[in-house]
């Protein structure tokens, strides 16, 4: 049984990785995406989509464009960890391919109404689209198979405040609304994310295949590897690929089950994610939280599908029609 | 009288109301039918004074009661952004009209939603239409976020809500639209769109007494009962509540205002609503003497010809009684 999902996202090198994973894994079938401002401007995403779409010979999948700002915070400068275009220093080509006409939250509530059930969201950038969604059709939440998130750190420093991670930073008024949803969640947060590395010998490995796909992941890599390398890490996190874990290898992950929620009061802890790992406030649990992960196999897993991907994909490919 | 020669132009103004009915707001609904320097062109419906559905099913009933029920009704959302619903029952009654009992209505809201209606209608008519919300901002936060060009495509924003200077009505220091949605005013507030507040500071001076509508009974009349049933309760909350004799007609004013803006004077100022605390949440506040150094983003109306408005609102209510009356 391959498993239907739609990627929310704001690509983002490690967005990008997550689409090549997908494509590269026949556990999954990737039905859309649909983007939202945050590692860089909505027009950046939408393009930065479509582009890798066409890069993976896969322009049948349709791009829906969403939100151009959070919902009630103001709009952030992109970080620079994703480079100016969002990813690294890949020079794609402009895309031939456009967006669908809907907006991305009339997308998802058609495409999740039309089937209920069916269909999981891996949201990988900030909320904001699935918040929209839920206010706008509270039916959406009953239909809405799962939501797999990027987002939060729980025992882990955050990485944009101290506290904070960036996706929930960004639109921390959407990850209440989607927390508190009712929707079935699984949290991928940075505890561990961060244990699944990406080191440029990963990188010279995959190039020992000639392919436009090791080619791109060569180029997104370099500047997001060195802004890995200043905070002091040996590698970059394949944080939004690992949602992709929940479904081509749970196993590898340590799921608990937690009351979860923002802070939105707008001190010095705005947009900190939590658990209530006591059970201290003696609330109903609202998700499922990765807190260990065996990262190095996730790791090894995640090669193996790229080298498979950069075998099937040569200059020579044709294009999906 | 200087704006009201001002406004009289042939052309009616279009306007759209997005409303909680809710007892004034139906009186507003009404208000704009009777004025013939309008074109209301839909209602879109929003949780608040009461549930969404009751509210998009008061909003078709008063239409049909108008004659009007060729007017398009979208319902929109039915909670909050961000805070739990929260309802005023105690205010406008179970069903949210008071003791009014309005017949079972014929004609449906139209299929689309309240915030793509409202996308939909500015969007296809650039700097043509007045938006007149009067109920929490709900509908028109999501459409600012859904399609940002509806910012520009506004002719001008009507806000029904806030407490500057005047205490609050729900909280000590919050007035109920902007208290229910705090988040969605903020969003609105902050859009960057022509807009005029309408706050308790000004409404609570429009209170429409026990004779007013004695004299509109004078006139027989569904739409005069109707005023009058739903009004009773309204005034039997105000008593017991805040000790006003008789009922202040907020969502009225704000309507008003789209034809006869010369019934209030305005200042502009910086205008915030407080999403972060917790003992004022939903305060809606002005920067008088301009401390944090923001342009103003609104006009404030701050001072209004109270009784004149209510002249104008029951002459208005006489027009369309007699009219109405007629056609039955």
């Amino acid at each position: 049984m391959t498993k239907r999902i739609i990627i929310d996202t704001d690509p983002g090198v490690d967005d990008a990785l997550t689409f090549l994973l997908a494509l590269a894994s026949p556990e999954i079938q990737l039905e859309a995406l649909t983007t939202t401002q945050g590692n860089v401007t909505l027009d950046k995403a939408t393009r930065n989509a479509l582009s890798i779409l066409e890069l993976c010979r896969s322009i049948h999948i349709p791009v829906a464009v969403g939100s151009m700002y959070p919902l009630v915070q103001p709009l952030r400068a992109s970080a620079y960890v994703h480079g100016e275009s969002g990813i690294g220093n890949s020079q794609l080509p402009a895309p031939q391919t456009r967006p669908v006409m809907a907006h991305a939250v009339d997308f998802l509530i058609e495409k999740i109404l039309a089937e209920p059930h069916e269909i999981s969201i891996f949201p990988i950038g900030p909320l904001t689209n699935i918040a929209i969604a839920i206010r706008k059709e509270p039916k959406f939440v009953k239909a809405v198979r799962e939501l797999v998130i990027m987002g939060g750190a729980i025992q882990e420093n955050g990485n944009t405040t101290p506290q904070a991670e960036f996706n929930i930073f960004v639109d921390p008024h959407a990850a209440h609304i989607v927390f508190h949803s009712g929707i079935p969640i699984t949290l991928i947060p940075l505890d561990v994310t961060h244990k699944c590395l990406l080191r440029q010998e990963h990188v010279e490995r995959l190039l020992k295949i000639p392919s436009p796909i090791s080619r791109f992941i060569r180029d997104a890599m370099e500047v997001y590897l060195q802004a890995s390398y200043e905070k002091g890490f040996q590698g970059s996190a394949l944080h939004d690929p690992l949602t992709l874990a929940t479904i081509i290898a749970p196993e590898l992950l340590t799921l608990k089950e937690y009351y979860v929620d923002v802070d939105i009061s707008g001190g010095v802890s705005m947009g900190k994610t939590f658990a209530d790992i006591f059970n201290v406030m003696k609330k109903p649990t609202n998700m499922k939280v990765a807190m260990n992960v065996r990262g190095d196999e996730f790791v090894e897993l995640f090669l193996q599908r790229m080298e498979t991907l950069s075998r099937s994909i040569t200059d020579y490919t044709v294009p999906h029609a | 009288m200087q704006n009201m020669r001002e406004t009289s132009s042939n052309m009616p103004k279009r306007i759209l109301i997005d409303t909680d009915p809710g007892i004034d707001d139906s009186l507003a609904i009404l208000l704009a039918l009777a004025s013939p320097e309008l074109s209301l062109e839909g209602l879109s419906i929003v949780h608040g004074n009461c549930s969404l559905d009751q509210a998009t099913h008061n909003a078709v009933s008063i239409l049909e009661l108008a004659g009007a029920r060729h007017i398009p009704v979208a319902k929109g959302c039915e909670l909050p952004l961000v805070q739990p619903s929260l309802l005023a029952p105690e205010t406008h009654g179970n069903t949210g009209l008071g003791y009014a009992k309005l017949p079972e209505p014929q004609t449906r809201p139209i299929r689309q939603h309240g915030s793509d209606f409202l996308i939909e209608r500015i969007m296809s008519n650039p700097g043509e239409i007045t938006l007149v919300a009067i109920g929490p901002l709900t509908n028109v936060a999501l459409a600012i976020r859904q399609e940002p060009r509806i910012v520009n495509a506004l002719k001008e924003l009507i806000i029904m809500g806030g407490a500057i200077r005047h205490e609050g009505n729900t909280t000590a220091l919050a007035e109920f639209n902007t208290y229910v949605d705090p988040h969605a005013a903020y969003i609105v507030y902050h859009a960057g769109i022509p807009t005029t507040l309408v706050s308790l500071d000004v409404s609570y001076q429009c209170v429409l007494t026990r004779p007013d509508v004695d004299r509109l009974l004078q006139i027989d009349s569904p739409l005069t009962r109707f005023i009058a049933d739903t009004t009773r309760f309204y005034m039997e909350f105000h008593d017991e509540y805040q000790g006003v004799e008789g009922c202040v007609i907020n969502d009225p004013l704000a309507l008003a205002l789209t034809f006869v803006p010369g019934l209030c004077n305005y200042q502009y100022l910086p205008v915030d609503v407080d999403i972060f605390s917790s003992v004022s949440l939903g305060k809606t506040f002005a920067d008088f003497y301009n401390y944090n150094k923001k342009p103003a983003n609104m006009q404030v109306a701050l001072g209004v010809r109270a009784r004149d408005f209510i002249e104008l609102f029951l002459e208005r209510m006489e027009r369309l009684a007699k009219k109405t009356a007629k056609v039955s």
